[in-house]
């Protein structure tokens, strides 16, 4: 299997708090690395050196064997990475249709086409009976799938997901697994999530980074992080404190 | 769960009513002239042209884009100035000057950008009217060029000829009349292309969230320029031709801080981000600016009764209100906010929308 990204020894510091320190991993392609750890761990940073929201202090992304870290988001995007925000993004005054077409209109520079290609990614989301509604109006469920839809309509080759399971109920957290499983399974997609149900990540991890207070505590299969004494330990004193 | 009208926003469809009602309006404004003689209600519509381009070119960065410049003043200020300093100074027709306005306007805009567009909300805003002022002051100062305070007026437009015949001498206002109804059109017709293009959608993606935008492929500067670059070049159009139309610029007509926010107010009253909005805010403000210089109110409230025009409160009106310019504005502008958040255009939707489902 090829690798598609290589973390290596990212930090980032915020004045004199190590958000992210000396984290290296790698995801290889068509696979889906589940990313946990503490509230704090440092996940959505690590998420925002990836993707250029802002540069990493030190150390260096690599996507698709190129040096990503120093790019712009939109270089990013462009070059196939596109990620999903936690804090839920939509664009409110826009329709949901409109707000796909946005993501899709980095392929193309016809509004037909994009159109199209939108609908499309609507239909993934099982949204496609509100094209028109105004992406500000939704509730927060499909505020988070609106974000998946935006996000594929890209065309990523890698997709990050940061806590699109995030307040959502069961029912529409089984959704969102399903379709994290289906776009696993139409292949062309490698993808990275950040989920705290760890009964989700469990299921639809190839493998699993844990980060721990912006360090790499462990690296596994499921199996190998649930059974290890660090992660119990972490999780527990989280737990605890 | 909010009414329906406010989630589902309706694709504007074409009915051939208002297909009819559009050609009838756009017949109605090219045979103007030909039946209303009055000098007095060209001007009239002329300056309602002015302010319907002004609008629709700050619309673009403004409205579409989210970007709050209150400095527009300079480049109105770019084009009025251009194109009079090549005319009174270097004899170069005005309808060349205009594009000279255009290509000076586009210089400021890349270098506002540049600077302004690394800030945010509040910084930029007040940026953008920091370099408007650096402009005006530099106009004040740069006499050689500008002639400061005295300003420039013009002796002599020169005749417009297509080879050898006559197409206009600009001793009417008619010419100006169909030069401003021209230029309104084109600038309503490239904003109609915009919003229907991937430009349209990119500024507002930035409108609504940057940092979601950004994440989706959109580079910030890039677009936030081209947005800026179309509205100043607008806008410069808007300075050349309210230059040669009424004769004289100086500093404080062109490059002072009240035409930004003049600019910036036809779109809050008319409706910011829409076609029409500026259309509206334009036919809203010219009559009342208008209505206010020639003391039209102060009449009206003494025809009334209410007062009259000896009495103490009717010769404070009749001597003040013509001066309280700004502060019926800024009536005007709280009224507005306060009751009409999405400008007059969003109220009437509103409305209408709400009959429909009643
Ligand atoms: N822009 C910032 N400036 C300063 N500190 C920040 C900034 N962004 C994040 N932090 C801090 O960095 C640490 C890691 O935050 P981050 O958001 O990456 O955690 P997380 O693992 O995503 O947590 P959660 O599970 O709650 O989303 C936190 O202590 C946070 O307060
Ligand atoms: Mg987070």
């Amino acid at each position: 299997m090829a690798t598609i990204l290589e973390i290596k020894h990212v930090s980032k510091f915020f004045g004199g708090l190590a958000a992210n320190s000396d984290v290296s991993f790698s995801l290889d392609e068509g696979m889906i690395m589940g990313l946990i750890g503490p509230n704090g761990a440092g996940k959505t940073t690590l998420f925002n050196c990836i993707t250029g929201y802002y540069p990493p202090s030190r150390g260096e992304v690599i996507f698709k064997e190129q040096k990503i870290s120093g790019l712009e988001p939109d270089r990013v995007c462009r070059l196939g990475m596109v990620r999903t925000w936690q804090k839920v993004r939509p664009l409110a005054k826009l329709s949901v249709i409109d707000n796909v077409m946005v993501g899709a209109l980095c392929r193309t520079n016809s509004l037909k086409t994009a159109r199209e290609l939108a609908m499309e990614q609507l239909k993934v989301v099982r949204m496609d009976n509100k094209p028109n509604f105004l992406a500000g109006g939704l509730p927060i469920g499909e505020r988070k799938k609106l974000e998946v839809a935006r996000a594929l309509a890209t065309q990523p080759q890698l997709l990050l997901l940061d806590e699109v399971m995030g307040g959502l109920n069961p029912a529409e957290s089984d959704e969102i697994i399903q379709l994290i499983l289906e776009i696993k399974k139409s292949g062309g997609i490698t993808q990275m999530v950040i989920e705290h149900d760890m009964k989700a990540i469990m299921r639809i991890s190839d493998r699993i980074v844990v980060i721990n207070s912006g360090e790499k505590l462990a690296e596994g299969t499921p199996q190998e992080i649930v059974n290890n004494p660090e992660v119990i330990r972490a999780y527990l004193g989280d737990f605890h404190a | 769960m909010k009414p329906t009208f406010a989630l589902i926003r309706t694709s504007a469809g074409t009915s051939p009513v208002a297909i009819a009602l559009g050609v009838a309006i756009l017949a109605g404004l090219f045979l103007f002239p030909n039946f209303v003689q009055s000098p007095y209600a060209l001007h009239i519509m002329i300056l309602f042209f002015l302010s319907t381009i002004q609008g629709e070119a700050w619309n673009i960065i403004g409205g579409y884009t989210g970007q709050y410049s209150v400095g527009h003043a300079a480049y109105f200020g770019a084009g009025a100035y251009t194109t009079m300093i090549l005319m009174q100074y270097k004899q170069i027709p005005p309808w060349y000057g205009m594009l000279a306005g255009i290509g000076v306007a586009l210089v400021v805009s890349l270098i506002i950008g540049s600077i302004c567009f690394r800030l945010r909300g509040p910084y930029f805003v007040l940026a953008s009217i920091a370099v408007a002022e650096i402009m005006r002051l530099s106009a004040m100062n740069l006499k050689d060029i500008t002639n400061g305070a005295e300003g420039i007026l013009i002796t002599e437009i020169p005749v417009f000829k297509i080879g050898e015949t006559i197409v206009t001498d600009f001793l009417s206002k008619v010419p100006f009349y169909y030069i401003g109804l021209v230029i309104a059109l084109i600038t309503i017709l490239v904003t109609w292309m915009v919003q229907n293009s991937k430009l349209g959608y990119y500024f507002q993606a930035i409108r609504e969230d940057q940092d979601a935008a950004h994440s989706l492929g959109i580079s910030l500067p890039i677009y936030k320029n081209i947005a800026l670059a179309l509205s100043a070049i607008f806008t410069s159009l808007s300075g050349s031709f309210y230059a040669v139309y009424i004769g004289f610029i100086d500093p404080p007509t062109v490059l002072a801080l009240d035409i930004s926010v003049q600019i910036v107010l036809i779109c809050i009253i008319g409706g910011i981000g829409t076609i029409w909005g500026p259309v509206i805010g334009a036919m809203v403000l010219v009559p009342l600016s208008e209505a206010l210089r020639s003391n039209l109110i102060a009449q009206m409230i003494f025809k009334t009764g209410l007062t009259s025009e000896e009495s103490g409160i009717g010769t404070f009106l009749k001597e003040n209100l013509a001066h309280a310019h700004a502060l019926i504005y800024g009536i005007l502008v709280v009224v507005v906010i306060l009751f009409m958040p999405d400008g007059i255009l969003g109220w009437v939707k509103k409305l209408t929308a709400k009959k429909g489902r009643g």
